[in-house]
């Protein structure tokens, strides 16, 4: 039997004798005969060495990253952590506690969560960060509503280039309350936003938001930024933003983001398949009562010693229920210490030089990849950091990776929406160099796509 | 008294611990053009790595989690998180693994998934499970946009507007249901449980949904729970399962066989997946045959021995979040479940149960019971009687950090005046009750200036949230702003 259950001798039988009961199956009379269950089926117990070997056996199945030379990007990443990080978040008293609902027990997570929101804060360049919510594309639908309470209207303008995942997961945050999501065309060759296309949606009226990111689906940084918040007036502008690039970029506080919301997994968190991710979000102090999500307040306690607590609840759906600014209850607190002791550890300066770094290795394979006979690297021109888009002449993106990985090269991930019925554009990647590569790496990836393109590229 | 002390560092914001020093500019990066560069660089401060572990240890110090003690938060079922499922969640081949390699390569966590959701569907007693939302919430408000497009794909959407809900309901049930453009109406519960007459009044062609937790939020199992599920049927209406409540039925019953359609469980309560603090979870979604075919993309298939991702689903919803679900908690659940087995789980569900009135009973001599004695995961007790004292709940709750023990939840659900939910899940064991019992027994015999200052051992004493709320101090930009709180006069108590 596993010992996490408590079975210390003879505990039960004093249970049940001080209840004055047989049985513990006596307190399950209420539950209906016709509503119970025969087996369940999910086979017997395992020891916890048994179960060990079973795990490991499937994980065996996976090749992991360091197998490979990865140039997986998109909003997740596969950086080095230092390992005070997880040491940090290893810490029981932090990993194992539940939301901070009694905050003098819980001022370490508390401090670490208000750190966090600073953090953001700096990073966005806005005023008030929460304690984050769940990933980044859930953070761009809390935003999507957040900007609805903001402003009046059904249509919300997001780019064509923002990722498939984003765009779906924003078409469902916006269908609850009925408002539509409106794709802005780009220019063909440059990937920026088509700013008349904005102009003339905002000037028809009915639209509440505009959303851009940075670096874009493409990788690309866009000049556009900047011309946003004058083109829009009141209209509420919402930039998702990469915090390594933050490191180096202005702030979207800086040119008239009213939220500020992204993918935090990059500092500090595994990508582990995907989950658990951090969701980021920060607007402008005279809109902190209509955020969603936990905020971590500075106060003091009783003798006048500083001390902190989650605050503004009122907007909170265990308070307000039904008029709740969001449904948040869980967010991701400990991804969310995770990102600021990562930061902490690597500092300003580190961050700035990886994001450097992680451009010049960039660089360098946009340059090799563009003498490839058959590819477009990068398809857009645009100013880029550590990620650029590549187009295949021809081929597909799915045969031309496949190819790569038989030199075990991860070569990027494909743009297109997997959905059948999906518009199918052009074959599209997205490419990032990782951390870990170096120049031979990115030579090997180089030497593979000449192959590719020697072998006809998949004709 | 317990002679418990919690750390009491006068440690200082991380950036206090940095020489104070002007952020310098990002340096340029070769083809970005100038207006894009940071100027001003990021203002944080350079630390060594020690002293940035040093603070953030101290800060752990003034942190109480689940290993430190018994920590009985109602509906939060906060059971001990086994070691191994850590040891695991960190192999390289589960935490080195990108959401975009190529299927061939990710075979592993396909197989766990797809492995996962078979013995979760048998847990619930549905057809199919999705792992993708990423807490308990956000799977309340998945389903919830899965029933609005079945309801729009049959035409009904418009006149189906509203979502019920009983008035001991979770707070997220109501918000998720708004956010899904449904209006809320609550029924008000008679002896703590659903009215089923007034569920009958309520139900009508506009209803597009019931949403319900059982056993509730009262600790009580919702014994006419097939002639709700008949009645919300026979409205043409969806009945929403809330699974934050799992654990008290598991091998029992399920939400399958209870008649619900849909499902949320919480892996971070059921299957002890550690909550970090406040999250992460995993809000795994059960569907039955009607909802199913609208669950989110991609799900996960099995052709012969190899496991794929599925995006072929025309009626699905789409996605919700970035990739599939939070592996690293799937795993720990898989884990989980493997060790228990069947036998284990049922056990799970027996134990707590019978902790939890165990402990009801010997509380319940000293503070009102409002409801009927047999309760499953949870119990509820009104504080009303320390009102003669001039003590509240909240005084209680707060003494009780002194005797080194978490607090339950308070206030909560609202039908109680002065509520205390407690819930003691299946790994305490009896000597541990029984001390938490004589904490709250110690605490309600205290003197109300005792009550009144506590707590007095943890790291900070009684914390003003109204100042909070009412003159926000959300982030070191507004501590630099000067606003008070920093300047707070300190006196020694």
């Amino acid at each position: 039997m596993v010992r996490w259950i408590s079975d210390e001798v003879g505990e039960e039988a004093a249970l049940l004798e001080a209840l004055g009961l047989a049985s513990a199956d006596e307190l399950f009379r209420d539950v209906p005969k016709k509503a119970r269950l025969g087996r369940l089926g999910v086979g017997a117990p395992r020891s916890e060495a048994e179960v060990v070997a079973e795990v490991d056996k499937l994980l065996e199945r996976n090749r992991p990253l360091g197998r490979f030379a990865s140039f997986l990007g998109g909003r997740i990443s596969a950086r080095y952590s230092p390992a005070a990080v997880d040491a940090i978040v290893s810490r029981s008293e932090f990993y194992t506690a539940y939301t901070p609902y009694q905050p003098e027990a819980s001022q370490g997570m508390l401090r670490a969560l208000f750190e966090f929101q600073s953090l953001w804060v700096e990073l966005s360049g806005m005023d008030v960060a929460n304690a984050s919510l769940y990933d980044g594309a859930s953070a761009a639908g809390e935003a999507l509503l957040f900007a609805r309470r903001l402003h009046e209207g059904r249509r919300f303008l997001v780019p064509a280039s923002l990722p498939w995942e984003e765009r779906s997961v924003l078409a469902n945050y916006a269908s609850g309350p009925g408002l539509v999501v409106e794709e802005i065309p780009f220019d063909d060759r440059t990937g920026r936003l088509d700013l008349e296309f904005v102009r003339s949606a905002v000037r028809q009226g009915d639209v509440f938001g505009v959303l851009a990111d940075v670096p874009n689906g493409f990788g690309g940084l866009d000049e556009q930024l900047f011309e946003l918040k004058p083109t829009i007036g009141d209209v509420p502008l919402v930039v998702v933003a990469d915090p390594l690039a933050l490191s180096v970029l202005e702030p979207p506080g800086s040119y008239g983001a009213d939220v500020v919301v992204g993918e935090g997994q990059g500092f500090g968190v595994a990508p582990s398949f995907g989950g658990p991710l951090l969701g980021l979000f920060a607007c402008r102090r005279e809109h902190m009562r209509l955020a969603p999500g936990r905020i971590v307040g500075a106060t003091v306690d009783a003798y006048g010693r500083p001390a902190y607590t989650l605050t503004l609840q009122t907007r909170e759906q265990h308070i307000r229920r039904s008029k709740a600014t969001s449904n948040i209850c869980t967010n991701e607190s400990l991804l969310a210490l995770a990102f600021v002791v990562y930061a902490s550890v690597v500092g300003p300066k580190g961050l700035a030089s990886l994001q450097a770094s992680l451009a010049e290795k960039a660089r360098t394979l946009a340059s090799g990849l563009g003498a490839v006979e058959g590819l477009r690297a990068p398809r857009f021109e645009a100013p880029y950091l550590g990620e650029f888009a590549v187009e295949l002449g021809r081929g597909t993106a799915a045969a031309f990776l496949d190819r790569l990985r038989r030199r075990r090269v991860l070569g990027g991930h494909p743009l297109a929406d997997p959905r059948p019925g999906a518009t199918h554009g052009p074959e599209r990647l997205l490419v990032a160099p990782s951390e870990s590569v170096g120049e031979r790496e990115i030579a090997r990836y180089v030497a593979a796509a000449k192959a590719w393109a020697a072998s006809g590229g998949g004709r | 008294m317990s002679g418990y002390r919690q750390a009491r560092w006068d440690e200082p914001p991380i950036w206090d611990l940095a020489h104070a020093h002007a952020p310098e500019p990002a340096p340029a990066i070769p083809g970005v053009p100038d207006r894009f560069r940071r100027h001003e660089g990021l203002r944080w401060p350079e630390l060594s790595e020690p002293t940035v572990v040093r603070h953030y240890t101290r800060l752990s110090q003034m942190n109480f989690g689940i290993d430190s003690g018994i920590y009985p938060l109602g509906s939060c079922t906060m059971k001990y998180n086994p070691k191994v499922s850590e040891l695991l969640a960190r192999r390289p081949g589960a935490a080195q693994v990108h959401p975009y390699q190529p299927e061939a390569t990710v075979q592993g966590s396909l197989e766990i998934t797809w492995k996962l959701e078979r013995l979760l569907a048998k847990v619930t007693g549905f057809p199919e499970v999705s792992l993708q939302p990423a807490a308990g919430a956000h799977g309340e408000y998945t389903s919830l946009l899965m029933v609005r497009a079945y309801y729009r794909d049959r035409g009904e959407l418009e006149r189906r507007t509203e979502v019920l809900l009983p008035d001991t309901a979770h707070g997220t049930n109501p918000a998720s249901a708004s956010m899904a453009g449904f209006v809320t109406r609550e029924i008000t519960s008679k002896d703590g449980c659903v009215d089923l007459a007034a569920l009958k009044a309520a139900l009508s062609e506009r209803t597009a949904c019931f949403m319900l937790t059982n056993p509730n939020t009262a600790g009580l199992f919702e014994s006419e729970i097939l002639e709700i599920a008949e009645a919300v049927h026979g409205a043409g209406a969806m009945l929403y399962y809330d699974g934050a409540n799992l654990n008290a039925i598991l091998g029992v019953t399920n939400p399958g066989r209870m008649g619900f359609d849909v499902a949320h469980l919480n892996l971070h309560k059921t299957f002890a997946t550690p909550h970090g603090g406040g999250g992460p979870g995993a809000g795994v979604l059960g569907a039955g045959e009607a909802l199913a075919p609208y669950l989110p993309v991609p799900r996960v298939a099995k052709s012969g021995r190899r496991f794929r991702l599925e995006y072929d689903r025309p009626r699905s919803i789409g996605k919700v979040k970035t990739a599939y679900g939070n592996f690293g908690l799937d795993l720990r659940a898989y884990a989980f479940i493997l060790a228990h087995g069947e036998e284990g789980l049922r056990h799970i569900a027996r134990r707590a149960v019978l902790n939890s009135n165990y402990l009801a009973a010997r509380l319940g001599r000293r503070l009102p019971r409002p409801f009927r004695p047999l309760v499953k995961h949870e119990f509820v007790l009104s504080g009303t009687p320390l009102k003669a004292k001039g003590v509240r709940t909240l005084d209680l709750a707060k003494r009780l950090l002194d005797e080194g023990v978490h607090a339950p939840t308070v206030y909560f659900p609202t039908l109680v005046e002065e509520a205390l939910m407690i819930e003691t899940p299946e790994t305490e064991s009896k000597r541990e009750l029984d001390e938490f019992a004589a904490a709250v027994e110690r605490a309600l015999d205290d003197s109300p200036e005792h009550l009144h200052a506590a707590p007095t051992s943890c790291a900070v004493g009684r914390i003003d949230e109204v100042r909070a709320a009412r003159e926000p101090v959300l982030s070191w930009k507004d501590l630099r702003a000067g606003t008070r709180a920093d300047s707070a006069k300190v006196e020694t108590p």
